[in-house]
């Protein structure tokens, strides 16, 4: 039969149809079954839109309970895209209408508007609304589809300046900030994180939960139903060990001082504990809130983050004479009673090093009293630098005190056996240098702090420690700030009771006077760090306790290019002193020191003082010296 | 060379193909199932149920219409056939009678619903092309029949490109070719023919694609005179006289090597790519604008997201979100919040996947299989010649409605706008399908003739 050669025509598109099954069929599988996860994630986010409402951000309480760092309610305006809300000149009248009330450039509306548009999700149009645009943004929210005014909750620092270094500020997300992120805390391209200190390296804590109104939308993005309405979560809250006052003493002292630049550093000497840190120039992390602002672009550029306290590294200069004597003591060779002449310069052979003034005949409590440079020259020259490296050693010079701040420096070890690790060799003249703090000696503020807490408790190097406890919003603690003994000086008690005698003695007439507080006990050592850059460093660190009590605060000043210990670090250590314990300003006391702020005269004035004051008595000597130094001061 | 006889033991006595029957039984009441579901809740469900709940009757009585009338008599008065869809066509044509809607007018309004006469020319197509070759079966292999098939299709495709149903279009010249090809046509006809339709469909889709990207003419001056092809008589006098020479030439060169062609068949070439090109200038000219942009979409998917790409992507968000199980019917968030466009026509196919899962779209997938197959076998078990052409033209046209359907979902086709019979939501293809299948019964049922 002639059809018979058809079907087989037909049969080859049959076995076409075969293919193509079995093609739509693997296909169907590979979309269905294989891309499941993917298409499913992509329908939900089809399917729902999210306004996140970010989460209150823990408090930063001091320990007296004062919140430095809180969160304030804000009103910020959302634009949400659809496809009913996209077009042109709807935009253009959205925008016409927001500038109208805001009072902000049409433009810059506009542009917003249209880059929602474009990626097509909810996004911030302005930040932080002022109150008297809230009512009317209400009302543009009822007669225009996609905005959405949203309350959250802001971030303020009360007290601006207030230990800005040590806290921080929040930024915007950058791109590869959020990659980094633990992405387990929900952070979103427009969140504000921790950009610096505590706010950055606690933000895990400090973040909270967001919550946000999950909302099921068509494809226009009309909405159809309320998912959820979650609530947020706030941030745990972080208690400081920083006394308030004592933090503002000291960042006024600093501010007020000869440059302004410096830094503070007060430590509990019981239990390291930090009561201050304080950085001159501070900044105000309130011009961080606000995003997109033209008039806080600048500051912000201008911010300095290097933080003084713990990442300037300066040679500790008289303040490291301790260290000296006590390795001299320890050393057994040193005789408090025996005299020495200084006549401003010391004969080291090859070279002449000399004074910062005539002392005339000092023995080792004048010596302290007036810092005299001569006699640490032929203390250190008697005793060999070697057990001043080992006393640095136990005081853990050169290592970082771990108070945990991003950045810190380790200052720097010197002596003999640092130089020959380095192959290099050692010279008298280092010997001299070290036992005045100088040449490559090197240490922070804080280090200088952890320093004088260790004198203070006798020889418990502290690691200090500025977190008190942190609190979650339910009450839990979750991190709480402990003592931590790093290392413990061994040295003889009476070792201990000749620095604490020598130290008074600097107090009560020798350079440290400024420091001088009826009811209490000031232990203090200046220092004035010589700077072959310009002009020097004024070092203080000081510890007090009421009057035949035990140390409860132990002090580090710095002020950089400050020139004078005794003159410009000083009045900080009182100042800080006077608002630890509650003591109120004298006028009187202020007289009886004769010290003016930012005098830089020391120097030049005790060149005559020194000759007229050749009395055995240490006491006398310095008595001598200020009523000469008064007398220079007045002409 | 092929073993088709087991298609014998298949088919035997009965009077009735249950497993055909039963297949179709089950795809419409998918197709219903899923209609329901997409629709349900929006502006137009009420609409759309009640105008389906007329089809589904029509549509079965359609079936049974085909099934119990005797496919022959199509045959011997195809004349009277031909002469209806004509006529009907042109009816449609007339502003008070036909309806202008969505840019074609290609509707008849009738009280309670309207009709689409081009769905139904698109199976009465099938049986004229299948009676005039059927009547010239002897002279198959000649020239002339396939010519004589398209000058007598040409009218009709010329009607329904008046509307303009290009859809129809698509889906129609590709069924011709295969009825042909089916028919037993030389196949060096077929390759002439599919080269018309290649030049006559390639050409604007070049065109479209630059037109829609005009920056890519710049690049280069090949590009620019190839548009200009086109538009300008000059490049396309040019491009004719090229084609001309250059199958000159080849005779020529081909004669060099001793290779005798008949020159009638070199003017047969020229002159097909020639005529192609004159179509494709013809359907370019008539383009209108979402039809270009359907074949941006084709060409470039990913260039207008939020555009007609978009739907694609859409649909297959919905089947992937489908998964293996399925939302459940009634819960489908894709098709049901409005992502998915055409969701109860075109892209029925993605509520079935996500609604009913993979599995969904396979039973589909495998009813329709099984259609085919039922076919494929009636097809050689008819009693006559007819019976065999008929099966073979509504063979391709499921097979091509089924793929287009299927395939541009998956992304290996275009929107093409093309529904997928029995199941999406559309009273005319659902009752010309029907009544196609009918017609299949038919062929079955009347196998052995009793004369």
């Amino acid at each position: 039969m002639e059809k018979k050669i058809f079907p087989q025509r037909l049969y080859g598109l049959w076995l076409l149809s075969l293919v193509a099954s079995a093609v739509i069929a693997l296909r169907l599988a590979d979309i269905q079954v294989i891309r499941h996860n993917y298409y499913k994630e992509q329908s939900e986010r089809n399917r729902t839109q999210t306004i996140f409402q970010a989460a209150p951000r823990g408090r930063i309480i001091t320990a007296e309970g004062t919140a430095v760092a809180q969160s304030a309610p804000s009103f910020n305006l959302y634009f949400f895209p659809g496809k009913n809300n996209s077009q042109e000149d709807y935009i253009q009248t959205l925008a016409r209408e927001i500038s109208a009330v805001i009072k902000e450039p049409q433009e810059d509306i506009l542009a917003k508007l249209k880059r929602a548009v474009k990626s097509g999700k909810a996004s911030v149009i302005e930040e932080n609304l002022a109150s008297s645009y809230v009512l009317p943004l209400a009302e543009l929210q009822v007669h225009y589809n996609g905005i959405y005014l949203m309350e959250e909750s802001k971030r303020t620092y009360p007290y601006d300046t207030f230990a800005s270094h040590l806290i921080g500020y929040l930024g915007s997300m950058e791109g590869r900030a959020w990659r980094d992120r633990d992405q387990s805390l929900d952070y979103r391209l427009d969140s504000k994180i921790g950009r610096f200190g505590i706010e950055k390296k606690f933000e895990k804590y400090l973040k909270g939960t967001d919550g946000g109104l999950y909302l099921e939308v068509d494809h226009r993005s009309r909405l159809k139903s309320i998912i959820e309405d979650k609530k947020w979560q706030p941030g745990a809250d972080i208690y400081l060990t920083l006394n308030f006052k004592l933090q503002r003493a000291a960042e006024e002292g600093l501010k007020n001082s000869v440059t302004g630049r410096g830094a503070a550093v007060a430590l509990n000497p019981k239990t390291g504990a930090v009561l201050a840190l304080a950085t001159a120039p501070g900044f105000d992390p309130n011009i961080f809130v606000p995003y997109g602002h033209e008039e806080t672009e600048k500051d912000r550029k201008e911010i300095k983050e290097f933080n003084l306290a713990v990442q300037g590294v300066y040679p500790p200069a008289s303040t490291f004479k301790i260290i000296t004597a006590m390795a001299a003591n320890e050393a057994g060779k040193l005789d408090t009673e025996r005299y020495v002449f200084c006549n401003g310069l010391y004969d080291a052979g090859s070279r002449v090093f000399k004074c910062w003034s005539k002392h005339g005949n000092v023995n080792f409590w004048s010596a302290m009293a007036g810092s005299c440079d001569v006699y640490f020259y032929g203390l250190s020259n008697y005793i060999g630098p070697a057990v001043i490296e080992k006393m640095q050693r136990q005081f853990m010079f050169g290592l970082p005190t771990g108070i945990d701040i991003a950045g810190e420096r380790s200052g720097n070890l010197f002596g003999p056996t640092r130089r020959a690790k380095n192959k290099t060799y050692w010279f008298i003249g280092d010997t001299l240098n070290l036992s005045i703090g100088q040449g490559e000696l090197l240490a922070t503020p804080v280090k200088m702090a952890q320093f004088a807490a260790a004198l203070a408790n006798r020889g418990k190097v502290l690691r200090p420690y500025y977190i008190d406890k942190i609190v979650s919003s339910s009450g839990a603690v979750l991190f709480k700030g402990e003592q931590e003994v790093l290392n413990e000086v061994k040295v003889k008690p009476q070792t201990w009771d000749i620095i604490f005698k020598a130290l008074k003695g600097v107090v009560d007439n020798g350079t440290g006077r400024a420091a001088k507080i009826s009811g209490l006990d000031v232990y203090a050592k200046t220092g004035t760090a010589q700077n072959p850059h310009g002009r020097d460093h004024a070092w203080m660190i000081a510890f007090a306790g009421r009057n035949g009590q035990e140390p409860d605060i132990a002090v580090a000043v710095f002020v950089e290019n400050g020139l004078s210990g005794a003159g410009v670090a000083g009045p900080i250590v009182r100042a800080m002193l006077r608002a630890f314990y509650n003591i109120e300003d004298e006028k009187a006391a202020q007289k009886e020191t004769g010290v003016d702020e930012g005098t830089s005269r020391l120097r030049g004035a005790r060149g005559g003082a020194a000759v007229s004051a050749e009395t055995q008595l240490a006491l006398k000597l310095a008595r001598e010296a200020l009523a000469a130094e008064k007398e220079h001061a007045g002409e | 060379m092929f073993n088709i006889h087991l298609s014998d033991q298949n088919i035997k006595r009965t009077n009735t193909d249950y497993i055909f029957v039963g297949a179709v039984f089950m795809l419409v009441l998918i197709g219903t199932i899923s209609v329901m579901s997409a629709v349900s809740g929006t502006a137009l469900g009420a609409h759309v149920v009640r105008t389906h709940m007329i089809a589904v009757p029509a549509a079965f009585a359609a079936f049974f219409f085909g099934w119990f009338f005797n496919y022959q008599v199509y045959q011997e008065q195809w004349k009277w056939l031909y002469a209806m869809i004509i006529f009907i066509l042109i009816l449609v044509l007339i502003p008070h009678i036909g309806s202008y809607q969505r840019g074609s007018r290609s509707w008849i309004s009738l009280p309670f619903f309207s009709v689409q006469p081009s769905e139904i020319c698109r199976v009465a197509m099938i049986l004229v092309a299948s009676a005039y070759i059927a009547f010239n079966i002897k002279r198959i292999k000649e020239p002339l029949v396939p010519i004589m098939v398209f000058v007598i299709i040409m009218p009709i495709f010329f009607l329904i490109m008046k509307q303009p149903d290009f859809s129809s279009i698509v889906i129609s010249f590709p069924v011709l070719l295969a009825l042909l090809y089916c028919a037993g046509v030389n196949i060096f006809y077929l390759v002439l023919i599919f080269l018309f339709g290649f030049f006559a469909s390639v050409f604007p889709l070049a065109w479209t694609y630059i037109y829609l990207h005009p920056d890519i003419t710049a690049q280069s001056a090949v590009i620019k005179i190839f548009y200009g092809l086109s538009s300008n008589a000059f490049y396309i006098f040019i491009f004719c006289a090229a084609v001309c020479l250059f199958t000159f030439l080849a005779g020529v060169v081909l004669r060099q090597f001793r290779i005798y062609i008949p020159a009638f068949l070199l003017i047969l070439v020229a002159g097909v790519i020639i005529s192609g090109f004159a179509g494709g200038l013809f359907v370019n000219n008539k383009m209108k604008d979402y039809q270009r942009k359907r074949v941006e979409v084709f060409l470039a998917p990913s260039s207008d997201p939020k555009g007609a790409g978009y739907n694609i992507l859409q649909a297959q968000i919905a089947m992937g979100a489908g998964g293996v199980l399925g939302k459940g019917v009634f819960s489908g968030t894709q098709s049901r919040l409005g992502f998915v466009p055409e969701k109860h026509t075109d892209f029925i196919l993605a509520v079935v996947g996500e609604e009913m899962g993979l599995w969904g779209t396979l039973t589909v997938l495998a009813l329709y299989f099984i259609i085919l197959w039922r076919i494929f076998l009636i097809a050689y078990n008819s009693s006559d010649v007819y019976g065999y052409l008929v099966c073979s033209g509504i063979f391709s046209m499921f097979f091509i409605y089924a793929c287009i359907n299927f395939g541009m979902l998956i992304g290996l086709a275009p929107v093409a706008g093309i529904p997928l019979p029995l199941i999406s939501y559309g009273g005319s293809n659902l009752a010309a399908s029907m009544w196609a299948l009918g017609i299949v019964q038919s062929v079955y049922s009347r196998r052995i003739t009793f004369r």
